[in-house]
């Protein structure tokens, strides 16, 4: 029966562990063991066992305290991932329930718009808001607050009442991807409420409001708990779609920083001296980071009463 | 049980993956070893008694110097070890006329492979799997993740500040002695300035492929409406007569005058190349006493930072000119000439007639410049110097041919006959590098030639109307000739040859930013302090100070970036 | 499907005009997305960017079109033609092997994490979520690490299809924890009752999660399975590191690369190629429009 049991577990969890463990897990440590290394240039051979020590942390350390522009990245990524977190989880939120009321047939089309930065190449997604952010009359937004005789000559959004125009373009363009995220999974998640909740809530009279408030948000905690903590750990390390609009300088270069792209410049984009272990230290402090935060926030949205014991087990 | 479980399942956990971590760490540690014993056991078993006769009969002697005869005994030597074919991959980039940068080597190849023909010896050199990138960087990016996965391409061609990391990580052929060997022949009429861009500490790692300009593009148009001569402003500024402050000035008065919009227009995105001239034009220099370190002169570097200050101050350069695109404002606004002077490089010449910039008065539609309207709009003239009793400057960045360590490793019998087959890798980029191959991709991506006899064919009438007829009966590989037949057609104008032979001299004046690890962070940095400046951001003393912080942020710049000079007081610039 | 309940209760019930309403405002909140994106088709479809709305910059040409799918990437005369086939079947198929690898895989879990007890169910469930916190790009450096030791171990080091099989599978390792979490929320939702019977007859565990738990969460499968695909259709670091060597393009590589060669390129191609990108993905979404709506509504009916 016990063996039974082992069988019957592993051909279910066997395949997931062996995937992650390989793919995610391992990577993960060796990273965390880079960061002790004089990893460069992708020299394994050379410096897998050049162990440095602290090396790498106390560089890092180095410049948080020397590097002019570390405090103002430090601020940048508090903003920006608080700020973009609210408008993902809330937005998402939002265009599911909105979505859920319309007809399927409409409401997939809205869906599908709300994808498309998602499904854009970054590359192709930065070049679509350098445009349409430019500083000068050939910027789309410009060009049309001209029209509108809104403004009389270009504004420069990325200097515009500094930070508050670079943030804004940050959490707009990051914000306009990470929705999507929120709206597929709660629109799906309402769509397997059982129906028979709503028809009774409008049998009961309820309000459209009623049923967002007493049905959907209850029945979906666990979506709502998993897109937050989700979003937040992929906005603390994301910075791709940051880095073009740095590189082409639509957003200021002072306040257009978040931390991950400050060391990922250090340490990644360089040309020529890759500095592998320096890049590998500065993730596992960002892990570290991002660990702590997400088991807060699992503590605070109560994760562990809906990790209770399954009804079902024999 | 809640997710504080059980410590005994985190800690057995933890134990597993750190034995597996380190049995992995053994395994890469002890790989190298056995796989050598494994090799050597190997090769003694496939060679044949018979094969090693004749192989201590054909023995690898010392390059000669002369083609014919080395790469006919390499290939004997192969031959006589059973190898009848080496074969090659090559990775290039660039701008989409460059693609010499990979069919070089094909036709290398091919005219290597003819030799041994009519030498009636059976072996061959086959290029492979030959790759181009659009972006110029992305050959040696690939190459550096690849080379210790052993993909890496055994040739590539790019720019040559790549050679330091490479070479300090072993990961590039050290050609010191093939070269030397070559230095009375083949390689005597390379223009000496370039040896430099391929020498590290010493040892060559690379053979120059091809060299630019950075020319100040003087906008006749306005010229004339300010009632100048814009060719005499091109020869004061290369007498050393003009300086920057006289390039304001005039660019000053043509935008006071309505003769143009902007003064001075220059690239976007980063600093390097084309903006550290000025830095070159103050007399700055970024090496000293100590081979091993960078140095930054603050003096020069401010005045820098000041004159571009001055000009966006001044609304003469855009404020936000580093943001500008390339193709929509940038390049518009100098076909257009609504600047005065633009900052460039020699290429711009044929890109203005390849590239749909201009946007004809008449029709109202966007086309390329023909030949003659760019010579009819353009002077052009050294980079100014800096202040009076400096000299003009201009930079270059050599293309270079990198051999990597590991060249040849697809061919059989690697490790006993590494030598004869990176000989050969030599011998392809040398080839490469024949007097019409550089002079024809001279001509057709406005690149300067990198050696003599390359600049003697391009006043060769007759070479230029064979190209310019798209008769290229000199490749033997069909494969090349193809490639370049519509490409020569539509670039061998003799406006373009007259140009790229007019710009020669600025070798002569040229400055090759240093092979070391960290001139490509300075560099960046000084983008970022050139953006402060222009926008308003910070002065140019703040800005100065900004790179300097930087530098000291970073242990490793630190160390090996010297400061000297300091940021000089009471000096100040103004059209 | 037919009559859909759920559709009918919810929206029989709202006023038609609230409905317009919500229609209305959800097309203003996306009226930048069809702004930029429409700009980007028509730029494919013209000489120069176009960014204006008036479209006075537009002067139409079908060159970047012709360009692109020949895989040429200039106006200008040179450049070496790339296989545009070729990166869109080498695009495709990690796609689509990432989604379904990972929602395979994940459902698989997210089974035993929602139906069995066992030691480490909570830790390993907040676990997979804190390997999120790992950036990607930084992950890199192991994930290459690991991908030179199963090469070397197995012999197949500089094979193509072992670099295409390992990013399938890693790139799907990275997707499996957001899966299965998702996967946890909708088994958890299913009444405990509708197993029981079955397991109390005497069918298998497997049984059961194949023949009634897996067709309940459609909606669940749809919206993992885009996630997956568009996640291993967007991916460009590991292509980049594990697949640029053999010179094999993908789109994202591709189009990545002529971004960042601006200065010598047409990005009206980039236009057409950016185009491109995202019409297998439309088309995708337009053919499986009818069974996402079948896997949305489904829903829970016993």
């Amino acid at each position: 029966m016990r063996l039974d049991r082992l069988f019957t577990l592993a051909f279910f969890l066997g395949p997931a562990l062996l995937i992650v463990i390989t793919f995610f897990f391992l990577p993960l440590l060796l990273t965390v063991y880079t960061s002790f290394t004089n990893m460069r240039n992708w020299n394994v051979d050379a410096y897998l066992f050049d162990i440095v020590g602290l090396y790498n942390y106390k560089v890092l350390i180095h410049f948080a305290k020397y590097d002019p522009m570390f405090r103002n990245a430090l601020i940048t990524t508090v903003v920006f991932v608080a700020v973009t977190l609210v408008v993902n989880v809330l937005g998402g939120l939002t265009l599911a329930i909105l979505t859920f009321f319309l007809e399927e047939r409409i409401s997939i089309h809205y869906r599908l718009l709300w994808l498309l930065p998602r499904m854009t190449p970054v590359a192709v997604y930065s070049l679509l808001w350098y445009y349409f952010f430019h500083s000068d009359a050939i910027g789309t937004l410009n060009r049309i607050l001209l029209l509108a005789g809104v403004i009389e000559k270009p504004i420069n959004w990325g200097s515009y009442m500094l930070p508050l125009g670079t943030w804004s373009i940050l959490i707009f363009v990051n914000g306009l991807v990470g929705v999507s995220f929120g709206m597929i999974v709660f629109y799906s998640a309402i769509r397997s409420i059982p129906w028979e909740y709503f028809a009774a809530a409008r049998v009961d009279g309820a309000s459209n409001l009623t049923i967002v408030r007493r049905i959907i948000v209850p029945m979906i905690r666990w979506h709502l708990l998993f897109v937050t903590v989700w979003q937040m750990l992929s906005l603390l390390t994301t910075y791709t779609h940051i880095f073009l609009l740095y590189e082409w300088g639509v957003v200021d270069r002072t306040w257009g920083q978040t931390w991950s792209l400050l060391v990922f410049n250090l340490a990644f984009l360089p040309v020529g001296e890759l500095r592998q272990g320096l890049a590998a230290a500065a993730a596992t402090v960002l892990v570290v980071i991002g660990a702590i935060l997400g088991l807060i926030t699992l503590r605070i949205l109560g994760f562990q009463r809906m990790i209770t014991k399954p009804r079902g087990d024999i | 049980m809640g997710f504080q479980t059980n410590r005994t399942t985190i800690y057995i956990a933890a134990a597993i993956v750190l034995i597996v971590i380190i049995a992995a760490a053994v395994y890469i540690a002890t790989r190298q070893a056995p796989e050598t014993v494994e090799t050597e056991t190997g090769t003694a078993a496939e060679t044949t008694p018979a094969t090693k006769t004749e192989a201590e009969a054909v023995e690898l002697k010392p390059l000669t110097g002369n083609v014919r005869e080395d790469i006919v005994n390499i290939a004997r030597f192969l031959s006589a070890n059973g190898v009848t074919e080496a074969k090659y991959r090559v990775h290039g980039s660039g701008d989409p006329n460059s693609i010499m940068r990979v069919y070089g080597i094909v036709e290398a190849a091919a005219r290597l492979n003819k030799i041994l023909e009519d030498e009636g010896v059976n072996f061959k050199i086959v290029i492979e799997d030959i790759k181009f990138s659009a972006n110029a960087d992305e050959p040696a990016k690939v190459f550096q993740q690849s080379f210790p996965l052993k993909q890496e391409a055994d040739i590539i061609a790019v720019s040559y500040r790549w050679i330091s990391t490479f070479a300090k990580e072993g990961y590039l052929l050290d050609i010191t002695d093939y070269a030397n060997a070559y230095m009375g022949t083949e390689l005597e009429d390379y223009y000496d300035s370039l040896w430099s861009s391929v020498t590290y500490k010493g040892r060559i790692y690379a053979l120059p492929q091809d060299t630019e300009a950075r020319p100040l593009y003087i906008l006749k148009p306005v010229m004339e409406c300010l009632g100048y001569d814009a060719w005499d402003i091109a020869k004061k500024i290369d007498s050393g007569e003009y300086t920057w402050k006289d390039v304001m000035r005039i660019a000053k008065e043509a935008v006071d005058n309505g003769c143009s919009e902007w003064g001075v227009i220059h690239r976007k995105g980063s600093a390097h190349p084309d903006l550290v001239q000025f830095y070159y034009a103050f007399g700055g220099e970024f090496t000293g006493s100590n081979p091993d370190k960078l140095y930054l002169n603050l003096e020069a570097l401010y005045k820098w930072l000041a004159v571009e200050y001055a000009l966006a101050r001044n609304g003469l350069t855009p404020e936000n000119m580093l943001e500008w695109d390339w193709a929509k404002q940038i390049h518009p606004t100098i076909v257009s000439a609504k600047t005065a002077f633009d900052i460039g490089g020699t290429w711009y010449w044929t890109e203005w007639q390849t590239k749909k910039y201009y946007t004809d008065p008449q029709t109202g539609e966007q086309r390329g410049l023909t030949p003659e309207e760019v010579k009819e709009r353009f002077a052009y003239s050294l980079f100014p110097a800096g202040e009076p009793g400096k000299k003009p400057v201009t930079l270059s960045q050599p293309f270079v041919w990198m051999i990597s360590a590991n060249a040849g490793k697809l061919n059989p019998k690697y490790d006993d006959l590494k030598e004869a087959y990176h000989r050969i890798a030599f011998l392809l980029i040398l080839k490469a590098n024949d007097p019409d191959l550089v002079a024809i991709h001279s001509i057709v991506s406005a690149h300067i030639p990198i050696r003599e006899k390359a600049a003697q064919l391009m006043d060769d009438q007759q070479f230029v109307n064979k190209l310019a007829q798209g008769n290229l009966d000199m490749f033997i590989s069909d494969e090349a000739r193809q490639a370049f037949v519509d490409i020569a057609k539509k670039t061998a104008h003799p406006i373009n040859i007259e140009f790229l032979k007019s710009v020669t001299y600025m070798l002569e004046y040229t400055h090759i930013p240093p092979l070391h690890p960290s001139y490509q962070p300075l560099a960046e940095f000084f983008k970022d302090a050139v953006d402060f400046v222009l926008k308003g951001q910070m002065t140019p003393e703040e800005a100065t100070n900004y790179v300097v912080q930087k530098i000291q942020a970073d242990p490793e710049l630190a160390e090996t970036i010297e400061i000297v000079g300091s940021i000089p007081t009471g000096w100040e610039i103004s059209p | 499907m037919g009559e859909n309940p759920l559709e009918e209760v919810v929206g029989g019930s709202i006023s038609r005009r609230l409905k317009i309403v919500i229609a209305l405002a959800l097309l203003l909140a996306g009226s930048p997305i069809i702004l930029t994106y429409g700009l980007l088709i028509l730029s494919s479809f013209s000489t120069n960017m176009v960014t204006d709305p008036l479209l006075t910059d537009f002067q139409p040409t079908l060159d970047n079109w012709i360009m692109f799918l020949r895989g040429q990437i200039t106006y200008a005369t040179g450049g070496l033609e790339r296989n545009v086939i070729e990166m869109t079947l080498v695009t495709l198929t990690v796609a689509v092997g990432v989604a379904l690898t990972a929602t395979l895989v994940s459902l698989l879990a997210a089974y035993s994490i929602s139906r069995m007890e066992f030691r480490g169910r909570g830790v390993f469930t907040a676990g997979l979520i804190m390997l999120h916190a790992f950036p990607g790009v930084a992950l890199i450096i192991g994930v290459y690490m690991i991908f030179r030791i199963i090469g070397d171990i197995l012999g197949v080091l500089g094979e193509e299809f072992y670099a295409i099989a390992y990013i399938i599978l890693a790139r799907a390792a990275l997707e499996v924890p957001m899966a299965i979490w998702l996967f946890k929320g909708f088994f958890d939702k299913i009444p405990w009752e509708l197993e029981w019977s079955a397991l109390v007859d005497g069918a298998s565990r497997v049984r059961v999660w194949w023949s009634i738990l897996v067709p309940l969460v459609k909606p669940g499968i749809a919206a993992v399975l885009i996630f997956t695909f568009l996640a291993g259709w967007e991916e460009f670091i590991y292509f980049y590191v594990f697949l640029k060597p053999f010179g094999i393009d993908s789109l994202p590589t591709f189009i990545e690369e002529i971004v960042a060669a601006a200065e010598n390129y047409q990005l009206t191609i980039i236009a057409a190629a950016g185009t491109f990108y995202l019409l297998p993905t439309i088309v995708f979404f337009i053919l499986t429009q009818k069974l996402l709506l079948e896997a949305y509504s489904g829903g829970l009916k016993g």
